[in-house]
């Protein structure tokens, strides 16, 4: 298994390059130019070069991207173009806030999700899964910015049972801003995640082993959270593995409108100003997260079915 | 079991969702900024979010009067108005004594020390030191002896903070002559702005990059905390030199009530608080809640909330909402190219364009009515502004547009190629490009929009790229030299003259205007470019935006401009109308 992780692992450097090299790309091209607007509107050609070649701009493309590669070797990302502030800071700020919402909404997500699939799945084809799957289809249908103006209308403005948007640093206080953006974010997950796992259940239950069992007289029950789930959970750890790079780097429209100043928001002002700083640590930082977690759920689901074997 | 869990963990949500926390203590003001900030440094005094907080913590020599319009600067820090000399070229500022620093950690026993002229010395150095990379530069570029030379010299490591500027004079703790290399008639206005304001070399020295995120400074209000992307709190500075609230402003403030607590000691509230919330919708509900004391409107909400009249809908009245409208002193405007062969060559083919261009209807769509038609570059309340201009081009008359278009040489549009028209993207601006093509396809003219994002639509322009695009200009100050700059031909670009214009007669005129004080004299050269301009037609100046402010019953002396930082100095909350109102709410 060590040798499948360190190959894996080696297999993810040109991966990251790949990456690196698509956003290098795309900021130089499309971009627009970040020293032009960092000078100011006053600035003549003679400041903006100034500020180009404070910001390292005026260097070629290739010794640019070695600038790149080097930081990424250091883990550092030197300073937001915008805000000044050291990126490893902003992003180190920014997480614990994204984590308060997203990890969870994802975890109800799944105590709901789990069970409930397994529910339907077993049902299937009465009116309540035929109403489920007709109410997660529609559900999926709705944009999110919906759900989030909706939920913010209604449950915060109209009946006032949580607050509208704001924050709290303190762990225990933020709870009181935190349930909403959590229960949206849950509705969120909800549809699409429910119809995956009636999909893999479905599969499960018309498996050879499920009959056998059956005829054996053991009880749905056990039939249902032993067996069944037991196999579909290489499913749900893919699902999972997928799902987890979004825990960190955070919903953009739930904590702009919310006010959760986490990750997420942080992203949006660093693509609003053309902040490639920022915008460059997220990148590589999502694809990291993106890579390990593909591994972590390979691994887990080799030692979970013995069928998988690790080449 | 899962499901009993997730009962469980639902229940507490909504429990401590209903646990009310944080509640802003009631001698408190809460305002909301549409935009996340940058920082706190008045280095970074480059946009409308930061310039609020940075103007109550850090002050300038001077002020704008905040009741009195036009606008009229007086002395803040400044003991008086300085001491002018005959050539105009020194002004001396005695400051006042006895002025300290907010107590800060940076400072011996965590006492604020006295303010100094070295103080403004050092913080001016500051803009123009190039690796602080501030583009507030611009204030006193080319304009102090000496300076543009200290400039070069420490971006060379030819200097230091030390090395004497010779326009910076100090011959005592409390004096500074400013020797300066022509006359320049802004000199003051610039010294209101925040890119101005005094900051201690302690707390510079101390914080180091973090001096952004904890300012330091002489005013009304310090540095209580800021989470980013979220809240900055300043509280009432227990050490702050004092002022009194304004005894004189314009007609008509009396009866507004805005002279009732003249005389009266600054500031009134414990408490500022900016909540930095980007989206509309929370920034609206929240007021509508009560947690905010005031707030723009969101244009989407606009016509809920205000009626065609200009006033407030009932339902918002009886909750005892008050409506404030200002003009922003900015003009939003379509501009050409010059340089460009085709628009840029034409004086024909763009009255043509302007005269297509059903200006009220755009008005009303784009903007539900908020503002007033721009007729030149020269916003309302400057000097040469005059309200009785009527621009001939400005009239929608597609007959007469299509007269020009045929003596530009493009009867019905034949013969012309398309016309790009370069936009920032977003749904309003993606609406009215839409706009704008139908127009003009009205007189045969074709038009090919552009969506950019702003970095690319700021790069187009900057690099002559663009053929005709939208853009505005908020003024820095309030004399149309900061508007007429716009067309000088030495500013084109990547300087703020994006439409390229370039006129001898007008780039002349205004060189005479920078050398001559405010009066009648220069306020008919004003005018005067502004014949060149309209009959040249760089741009299609639209409008002049009004803003709407909607505050609290509680919340008394609002009167907005977006050249007053220090707004929230003068507001003063009634605590039994705010008690009243709020179980309205």
């Amino acid at each position: 298994m060590l040798k499948y992780i360190g190959r894996r692992s080696l297999y993810s450097i040109p991966i990251l390059f790949g990456v690196t090299l698509v956003m290098f790309l795309l900021f130089n091209v499309a971009g627009g130019d970040p020293a032009g607007q960092a000078a100011g509107r006053y600035a003549s050609a003679k400041q903006i070069e100034e500020v180009r070649h404070q910001m390292g701009l005026d260097k070629s493309l290739v010794m640019q991207y070695f600038d790149l590669l080097g930081q990424i070797f250091t883990l550092d990302f030197g300073s937001s173009w915008s805000s000044k502030q050291p990126v490893s800071r902003l992003l180190a700020d920014g997480i614990g806030p994204t984590m308060s919402v997203s990890v969870p909404a994802f975890l109800l997500s799944l105590l709901i999700n789990v069970p409930l699939g397994l529910l339907v799945a077993y049902r299937r084809a009465s009116l309540f899964d035929k109403g489920m799957v007709v109410t997660c289809l529609a559900m999926l249908s709705i944009s999110s910015v919906v759900y989030v103006l909706a939920g913010q209308y209604v449950l915060a403005y109209k009946f006032g049972i949580f607050p509208v948007s704001g924050w709290d640093p303190d762990i225990l206080g933020r709870f009181h801003y935190t349930a909403l953006p959590v229960l949206i974010l849950l509705v969120l997950f909800l549809g699409g995640d429910l119809l995956f796992f009636r999909t893999v259940f479905l599969e499960e239950m018309h498996q050879d082993y499920v009959r056998t069992a059956r005829s054996k007289g053991v009880s749905e029950g056990v039939i249902l959270f032993k067996h069944i789930l037991r196999n579909a959970l290489v499913s749900i750890i893919t699902l999972v593995a997928l799902e987890v790079p979004f825990l960190i780097v955070g919903s953009i429209l739930i904590e702009s409108y919310f006010g959760i100043p986490g990750v997420g928001n942080l992203v949006v002002t660093a693509i609003q100003e053309a902040d490639f700083p920022v915008i460059k640590a997220m990148t590589i930082l999502s694809a990291v997260v993106y890579i390990f977690f593909q591994l972590v759920s390979d691994v887990l689901s080799a030692l979970v079915d013995p069928k998988i074997r690790l080449e | 079991m899962f499901s009993k869990l997730s009962v469980i963990l639902t229940v507490l949500l909504a429990a401590t969702a209903c646990t009310k926390k944080n509640e802003a203590p009631d001698n408190s003001i809460t305002f909301p900024l549409r935009a996340n900030v940058k920082g706190l440094d008045p280095l970074r005094d480059d946009n409308e979010f930061s310039f609020e907080p940075i103007g109550l913590v850090n002050e300038s020599l001077l002020q704008y009067n905040y009741l009195k319009r036009p606008m009229v600067v007086e002395p803040l820090l400044a003991e008086a108005m300085p001491e002018v000399s005959k050539d105009g070229l020194t002004h001396t500022f005695k400051i006042r004594k006895g002025v300290r620093f907010n107590d800060d950690a940076a400072f011996p026993g965590g006492k604020g020390r006295e303010m100094t002229v070295k103080d403004f010395v050092y913080s001016w150095k500051r803009i123009a030191d190039a690796k602080n990379s501030s583009d507030g530069w611009w204030i006193f570029d080319g304009k102090i002896k000496g300076f543009n030379e200290w400039r070069e010299k420490i971006g060379k490591g030819e200097a230091t903070y030390d090395t004497p500027v010779e326009g910076l004079e100090t011959p005592d703790d409390y004096t500074l002559k400013i020797h300066l290399t022509q006359p320049y008639f802004q000199l003051y206005y610039v010294l209101t702005m925040g890119y101005s304001a005094v900051v201690p070399k302690e707390a510079v020295d101390k914080y180091g990059a973090e001096f952004l995120n904890h300012p330091v400074g002489t005013g009304p209000y310090m540095f209580e905390s800021w989470i980013r992307n979220n809240k900055i709190t300043l509280t009432k500075n227990p050490t702050w030199h004092g002022g009194t609230y304004p005894t004189e402003g314009e007609p008509g403030d009396k009866e507004k009530g805005l002279l009732a607590d003249a005389g009266k000691p600054l500031p009134f509230a414990d408490k500022v608080i900016f909540l930095e919330i980007v989206e509309d919708q929370p920034r609206w509900l929240n007021f509508l809640k009560g947690i905010t004391d005031a707030s723009e409107i969101p244009k989407d909400n606009f016509d809920k909330a205000v009626k065609k009249s200009g006033d407030l809908q009932d339902d918002l009245a009886a909750k005892g909402f008050n409506l404030q409208t200002f003009l922003d002193q900015e003009v939003v405007y379509i501009s050409f190219n010059m340089d460009d062969p085709i628009v840029g060559k034409n004086a024909n083919l763009r009255h043509a364009l302007s005269l297509a261009f059903d200006q009220a209807t755009a008005l009303t769509k784009f903007y539900n009515d908020r503002g007033i038609f721009a007729q030149s570059p020269i916003a309302p309340g400057m000097d040469g502004y005059d309200p009785e201009f009527k621009n001939p081009y400005k009239e929608y008359n597609i007959e007469k547009a299509k007269e020009y278009l045929k003596k530009a040489g493009y009867p019905d549009g034949k013969g012309l190629p398309v016309i790009e028209y370069s936009e920032s993207s977003g749904s309003t601006g993606r609406q009215s490009s839409e706009y704008l093509q139908q127009q003009w396809e009205k007189i045969g003219v074709k038009v090919n929009i552009a969506q950019n994002t702003w970095p690319q639509f700021t790069e187009r322009i900057k690099h002559k790229k663009a053929q005709v695009f939208g853009i505005a200009w908020g003024a820095d100050y309030p004399d149309a030299q900061n508007m007429m700059q716009l067309l000088y031909g030495p500013n084109e670009s990547p300087g703020p003259n994006n439409a390229n214009f370039k006129n001898k007669e007008f780039d002349g005129l205004y060189e005479k205007t920078l050398k001559m004080p405010p009066g009648p004299e220069r306020t008919a050269l004003y005018k005067k470019m502004r014949d060149i301009f309209v009959d040249q037609q760089p741009w299609i100046p639209t409008i002049h935006r009004k803003g709407f402010i909607i505050s609290q019953g509680w919340i008394n002396n609002i009167k907005r401009s977006k050249m007053i930082p220090a707004m929230f100095k003068y507001l003063r909350v009634d605590l039994d109308k705010k008690k009243e109102l709020k179980a309205k709410l």
